[in-house]
């Protein structure tokens, strides 16, 4: 829609300056009707940049937690028109992180394959960073076949640290899953490194999972030394909640999990024993 | 000087806006005038002068699209350079992001924005390098000549708070803790700053209680840096002579951070650090 809009006011401002040349340029000015066009033009271009300018803010309200507003604004900035297909994209995968937010992986799947659709038009960076929803949301919902060639997509394209860490988190999870633990161990001094930059839950979450993987590939050493540090960094409680594989890492049944480990115990010396 | 802070707050000011606004309005004077003066040299002329205002205006519009473009460009490599600061920070490739942010904030930068990303990165960098007096002139700039959402703002106060406790500046940063309590009573990196305050002006058990009472939310909230804390409540231990929990909890820092690195974020750990065992970290080859 918008290409054929640009196409057009481009083949209606070629039409007007030759009508110079015949003898309706006389009745009609065709300077009016330029001006005219300029000013449709104009016109279109600031709702395109208040469209760009919502779905900004909605990413900045996704950061804050401010969901509700947030959906508000990609509501908004997906009613409103745009020349540029980009921001449209960009609204529909804040619209998919807010769906991610709300653990409504579908509806986020959706989202993700519609801005990686041949007509989403969409930049590399948007591509990028739908291929890493889409893998979340695919996985959550247990399509491990779907996470793959979600996942295969990204490894031809130069990833930013953010993309890089969020990879790392989404195929860590994923092999552990497909118990491809040797892979999951493959280089796990550079990818602790890398999980450490993380935001302190999916840290956590990602050492964890990490720790499982050391321990059936047979690395008893990274198991016991993750563990130890996932013990520091989060209730151990809260990360088996989400992946229950993980209570094997403290040996507790998920029906009756132990309390975790309080801070005044941790403070008197009395961390909990990881049992390997 | 590298990273000259006050040559760099200057230099980065973006440049004001050119008046585009009165070229434009004397263009129109100019197109009008031309106009009246071809409908008076009669028909042929006119038709001209309309063939040439439609080109004109045509030309007009090419020439901003394409001065849009170039200025969307130039933002784009601009913001593209923040970024890369941003993960040179994240990875403490220090020297490349001192470089990078010396490059960068020597010229004009093309929006506001842009320099207090760019001056906050900095702050981080001369805090990294130890020259804290010259991170709290870039953070006081930032304070006093800038609106920022409440997170970054409390965000910077912590940074100068703990650089000012790092120049011994005790009675400013008492005042700026204070500042700091007032505007959030659950902020984790207060709860570390106060540790620290403790540790230094000698009173390590308040630093003790501290960490007892602040555990939790410093857990959900520091991440990995959650390190400093255990590092400092091993010195608190230490100072009470109480060595097996200082032994234990400098054994749960360095667990989660290098001890080289907590010795140089906190140069009173220098002592412990020679006097406890370090936790081992396992070899990427074969067990350690």
């Amino acid at each position: 829609m918008s290409s054929v809009l640009r196409i057009g006011l481009g083949i209606a401002a070629l039409a007007v300056l030759s009508l110079h040349f015949f003898p309706v340029g006389k009745v009609v000015s065709p300077t009016l009707l330029l001006m005219g066009l300029g000013l449709v033009w104009m016109t279109l271009w600031a709702r395109t940049v208040k469209g760009s300018r919502l779905a900004a803010e909605s990413s900045n309200l996704i950061a804050s937690g401010d969901l509700d507003q947030a959906e508000e604004q990609v509501g908004l900035s997906l009613r409103s028109f745009s020349m540029s297909k980009s921001i449209k994209s960009m609204s529909m995968l804040n619209l998919a992180l807010i769906r991610i937010a709300q653990k409504r992986w579908p509806d986020a799947a959706i989202l993700c394959r519609e801005v990686l659709s041949p007509s989403g038009g969409v930049t590399e960076n948007l591509s990028k960073s739908s291929r890493l929803l889409l893998a979340d949301s695919l996985l959550e919902m247990g399509d491990l076949r779907g996470t793959y060639d979600a996942l295969a997509g990204l490894y031809s394209h130069r990833l930013t640290l953010g993309e890089a860490l969020n990879l790392l988190r989404v195929q860590t999870d994923y092999l552990v899953r497909i118990e491809a633990w040797g892979q999951a161990v493959q280089g796990i001094e550079t990818k602790v490194q890398l999980v450490e930059l993380m935001p302190p839950a999916n840290s956590a979450r990602t050492q964890a999972l990490l720790a499982l993987a050391a321990r059936r590939a047979g690395r008893a050493d990274w198991a016991n030394w993750l563990i130890r540090r996932v013990e520091l960094l989060a209730d151990v409680n809260e990360i088996a909640k989400s992946r229950p594989e993980l209570w094997e890492l403290w040996r507790k049944a998920p029906e009756a999990p132990a309390a975790p480990p309080t801070p005044g115990a941790e403070a008197a010396g009395d961390a909990p024993d990881s049992v390997v | 000087m590298f990273l000259d802070v006050g040559r760099l707050i200057e230099s980065s000011q973006p440049r004001p806006r050119q008046a585009w606004g009165w070229y434009a309005l004397l263009g129109f004077g100019a197109v009008v005038v031309a106009g009246s003066y071809a409908k008076s040299q009669g028909a042929a002329a006119d038709q001209a002068m309309s063939a040439v205002l439609g080109l004109l205006v045509l030309g007009v519009v090419v020439a901003m699209s394409v001065v849009a473009g170039s200025a969307a460009r130039a933002q784009k490599q601009e913001q593209q350079r923040l970024e890369a600061v941003e993960e040179l920070v994240q990875l403490r490739r220090w020297d490349q992001a001192a470089f990078t942010l010396d490059t960068l904030l020597s010229q004009p930068t093309r929006s506001e924005a842009s320099r207090l990303q760019a001056l906050i990165y900095l702050a981080s960098v001369l805090a990294r390098y130890h020259r804290f007096t010259d991170a709290i002139t870039v953070q006081e700039y930032l304070l006093e000549h800038a609106q920022f959402d409440p997170a970054t703002a409390h965000g910077l106060k912590l940074m100068r708070a703990m650089a000012m406790l790092h120049e011994d500046h005790l009675f400013d940063a008492d005042r700026a803790i204070g500042e700091l309590r007032r505007e959030s009573t659950d902020s984790a990196g207060l709860a570390l700053i106060e540790m620290y305050r403790d540790v230094k002006t000698g009173h390590p058990a308040e630093a003790v209680e501290m960490f007892n009472a602040r555990l939790p939310e410093m857990r959900n909230q520091l991440g990995g840096r959650v390190a400093d804390a255990y590092a400092l409540a091993a010195k608190s231990y230490d100072l009470l002579e109480r060595e097996s929990e200082a032994a234990n909890h400098w054994e749960k820092a360095t667990l989660l951070a290098p001890p080289a690195e907590l010795v140089r974020r906190y140069s009173e750990l220098t002592s412990i650090n020679a006097k406890y065992p370090a936790a081992v970290r396992p070899k990427q080859g074969g067990t350690p």
